[in-house]
């Protein structure tokens, strides 16, 4: 180390970054050709424990064969998933990280009222298998025993129940809807907030809260807990057969789906590299349709069915402009 | 009550399954590991280890992050102990007087009373969850909003002991504490004091934020001394002593039993984490003890209350895990989805069909328990010698560690950065004389004072009678106004017959210069 400058320092770094760029600036197809040459990150942006982490985690094995490498769980949790969203965003659109995310409605949730800085657009669905609805219930030894009966008492008297729900979420959405088609004075309800859905269905079930709407699929461990009242479906859940549809209430309401959770890529990696893009669905598709993969994860309650790109994109697309739509209730 | 049948079943399980007892000495190594490392939490400890029993077999998976769990709930206390840093936030109340006693030279005996109020109020929790964890879970679902506020004013009033040399100063620094503790976005959706940045729409990062403020602090003061502790002498690991704390602990069962009823009834309820039953059993014993003065300056029942809250307070937190399916906290969410993942899924329904199974995992808890009492002994034998290494060695080292470990937490940049502005705080706070622990306190139950009374303002439309049809928030709120007014009574006679004492004094000392002064002018 004897002439070694500043300015060659400079050199070397210049080149450095020069080569790097010629790197990324390589003809797409060169890569695609060799993918997947390593392991491949699947960011799943909630804590360790939640559905996205159990799916990811029960459905690797699978996919892995599919792919022909390992996957790594990465959890980022935190903000309604926007920072785990951003943290996909932010890595290379080469096919190296994958999403396993609650995409509707938290995505569109960050965008509308977080100011997230991204679009709903940004993300591309390649398949989204569980799909959970809003269901109103209360507690199991509840004097409340309908749904009718629930608009009926709080026609007479708003203050006559008390209403437990998350903020800013797709049941939210759906209270107001309902509320708002029955002529409910929304004003002097007595609503009670909770910061998930969890404290929520603990407050249904404990009779803290005559009645709570909350994403139906977490109350199934507690469903000898609860009544359910109405649930926010257009056609029978298989996964709860005997919750009866809001349709059924006597009232005449929009409502927005719940959760929609699986699999998705950023659009960049879909525009830019097709064949990856191919790649992952084909991988994804097999290895949900695999008989195996069903079976165990249908013993651990999660989802494997086969919606496909293009239905599960609409569906979530469907599920941001209707959250778009009714923004104003959320806020 | 226990179902005899269920539980022989529940024996047949523990000893077919004999391999998977293989997995308890592991699983509480590494407990104790992380969770003695400040910045890494219980829940963070079980996360790591969670996929690894992917490839285990049920039983022996559900053994090994339980014992991970038994035993970071003591970890924590051996560098609160050792060196006034705790290792989780549920060790906080643990260094008001273990480190007291550390710095005393009694260091070896401290962490044996921590040891074995930790172990012997973990088998307490577990023999009790027992016979009741049907009756508990139920229980435990109807508590709500009004009693959860009062549950929190209760810790809130530990504040009263923490002893500050100006109760203005006090009072702010606990105001600043709560104010922290509410930032980023409430129960009700409504988000304060984020400055624009998404990492703060959750809140600070309480794990970091305590590292902060009271490693910074700490570890400033102990830059100036060669040794953590500076007499030579005291420095000693001894064996023999920490048996000796071992054993003392038994002297003070109705300590122990109040710790334990405390821990096991607030772990129980969810969302509550052992980190409040840990302040509010050592500020109950403290507000009910003779010798309350000497606490905080190194007394033995000081470290046993805190203690025996924490491992406690792990039995109720698996009580409502196993019969509700719901997760008191962080680390039962864990273990949770480790049931999940082997086709498990805890709630009403596994409690009635699968009774043996609950029961074998309860019993393999108190075996745990049982172990914890040796592999803890040998830890803290191992760990105690941080005593023998000089400063400048030891401070950097944790410094590292610290901050890799907050990192961990959400493998971001966000937690050294809170670790590293909450460090400047807690220097600032500790040079103009607040109180750094106010503000701890503040942070740990600023949420859950603010959610709640959210909560039970929205419960009741407003009207302050609804607390008429709570009598269970009524009763807490009457029990902490009577241990407060009886307090203050104590207090007043104390004052009174001290000050009849001084009086009494001083009319002696006047007779005797009256006696003098009449000597002085007969002469």
């Amino acid at each position: 180390m004897t002439d070694f400058t500043r300015r060659d320092a400079f050199k070397i770094t210049a080149g450095g970054l020069a080569a790097a760029g010629g790197l990324v600036a390589m003809p797409s197809i060169l890569r695609a050709a060799n993918y997947p040459t390593r392991p491949i990150n699947v960011i799943v942006p909630f804590a360790t424990g939640g559905y996205n982490d159990r799916l990811s985690r029960a459905f690797a094995p699978y996919l892995e064969k599919e792919i022909g490498q390992p996957l790594v769980i990465v959890n980022k949790p935190g903000a309604g998933t926007q920072l785990g969203n951003s943290y996909a965003l932010n890595q290379p659109a080469d096919g190296y990280s994958i999403l396993c995310t609650s995409a509707a409605p938290y995505i569109p949730l960050t965008v509308l009222l977080q100011n997230a800085p991204y679009k709903v657009e940004d993300f591309s669905m390649i398949n989204l298998p569980s799909r959970d609805y809003t269901l109103a219930a209360t507690s199991s030894d509840g004097p409340v025993k309908t749904f009718a009966e629930v608009i009926e008492k709080l026609k007479k008297d708003p203050t006559s129940l008390s209403i437990g729900v998350q903020p800013a979420s797709a049941d939210f959405a759906n209270m107001v809807l309902a509320f708002q088609a029955a002529e409910i004075d929304a004003t002097k309800l007595r609503i009670v907030t909770y910061d998930g859905g969890g404290p929520a269905r603990n407050a249904t079930a404990g009779a803290q809260v005559d009645v709570g709407f909350v994403g139906g699929e977490g109350f199934l461990p507690l469903k000898s807990k609860i009544r359910p009242l109405a649930i926010f479906a257009a056609e029978k859940v298989d996964w709860y057969p005997d919750a009866p549809l809001i349709g059924a209430a006597g009232i005449k309401t929009d409502f927005v789906e719940g959760s929609q959770r699986g699999w998705a890529v950023s659009t960049k990696l879909k525009n830019e590299q097709p064949e990856i893009y191919k790649f992952l669905v084909g991988a994804i598709e097999r290895a949900s349709k695999n008989p195996k993969s069903i079976e165990t994860l249908k013993l651990q309650e999660l989802a494997t069915t086969w919606y496909g790109p293009e239905a599960s994109d609409k569906a979530y697309l469907d599920n941001a402009s209707k959250m778009a739509k009714y923004v104003d209730l959320l806020k | 009550m226990i179902d005899i049948s269920a539980f022989n079943d529940a024996l047949g399980i523990m000893f077919t399954s004999a391999g998977s007892w293989g997995w308890i000495v592991p699983g509480l190594i590494v407990g104790l590991v992380f969770s003695a490392i400040p910045g890494i939490s219980i829940t963070m400890a079980m996360a790591i280890v969670l996929p690894m029993s992917l490839y285990m077999d049920f039983f022996s998976a559900i053994v090994f992050l339980t014992s991970v769990y038994t035993g970071a709930g003591f970890g924590g206390s051996v560098p609160a102990i050792l060196m006034n840093i705790p290792g989780s936030p549920s060790s906080f109340a643990t260094t008001f007087d273990g480190y007291a006693m550390s710095q005393k030279g009694e260091h070896n005996e401290a962490l044996g009373y921590a040891l074995f109020a930790s172990t012997l109020c973990g088998i307490a929790g577990y023999v009790l969850l027992l016979l009741v964890i049907e009756p508990l879970a139920d229980i435990v679902l109807r508590i709500g909003p009004v009693e959860m506020f009062a549950v929190a004013i209760w810790g809130m009033m530990l504040l009263g002991s923490l002893g500050s040399a100006y109760i203005s100063r006090g009072l702010l620094a606990a105001a600043l504490g709560i104010l922290l503790g509410t930032v980023g976005m409430n129960t009700a959706g409504f988000t304060r004091g984020t400055m624009g940045l998404p990492v703060l729409l959750d809140g600070i990062a309480p794990i970091p934020a305590m590292i902060g403020l009271l490693a910074a602090s700490q570890l400033l003061s102990l830059a100036s001394r060669d040794y953590i502790i500076e007499a030579e002498g005291s420095r000693e690991v001894s064996l023999r002593k920490i048996l000796k704390g071992c054993w003392g602990t038994l002297k003070y069962p109705g300590v122990l039993l109040r710790g334990s009823i405390i821990g096991i009834i607030i772990g129980a309820v969810p969302g509550v984490g052992s980190s409040i039953g840990n302040l509010i059993a050592y500020a109950e014993t403290k507000r009910t003890a003779k010798d309350s003065a000497t606490f905080g300056k190194g007394n033995p029942k000081g470290v046993i209350a805190a203690e025996s809250a924490v491992a406690s307070g792990e039995g109720g937190s698996m009580a409502t895990m196993l019969a509700l399916g719901i997760p008191g906290g962080g680390a039962t969410a864990i273990l949770i989805a480790a049931f999940m993942m082997h086709n498990i899924v805890p709630g009403p329904n596994f409690i009635e069909t699968q009774k043996p199974m609950v029961y074998a995992i309860i019993l393999n808890n108190i075996v745990q328990a049982i172990v914890l009492l040796a592999v803890g002994i040998g830890f803290i034998y191992v760990a105690s010698n941080i005593m023998k290494v000089r400063t400048r060695y030891v401070l950097p080292a944790i410094l590292v560690i610290a901050t890799l470990g907050t990192f961990a937490v959400t493998g971001e940049a966000a937690g050294p950065i809170t670790l590293f502005v909450f460090a400047l705080l807690g220097y600032a706070l500790n040079r103009y004389q607040y109180p750094v622990s106010a503000v701890v306190v503040g942070i740990l139950l600023g949420r859950m004072l603010e959610t709640e009374f959210l909560r039970s303002y929205q419960l009741s439309g407003g009207n302050p009678l609804y607390i008429l049809e709570r009598p269970a928030a009524m009763a807490i709120f009457a029990v902490m106004l009577a241990s407060l007014a009886m307090t203050a009574w104590g207090k007043r006679k104390q004052n009174r017959a001290e000050a009849a004492e001084a009086l009494a004094m001083e009319r002696l000392r006047d007779e005797a210069a009256a006696r003098h002064a009449a000597g002085a002018t007969k002469s």
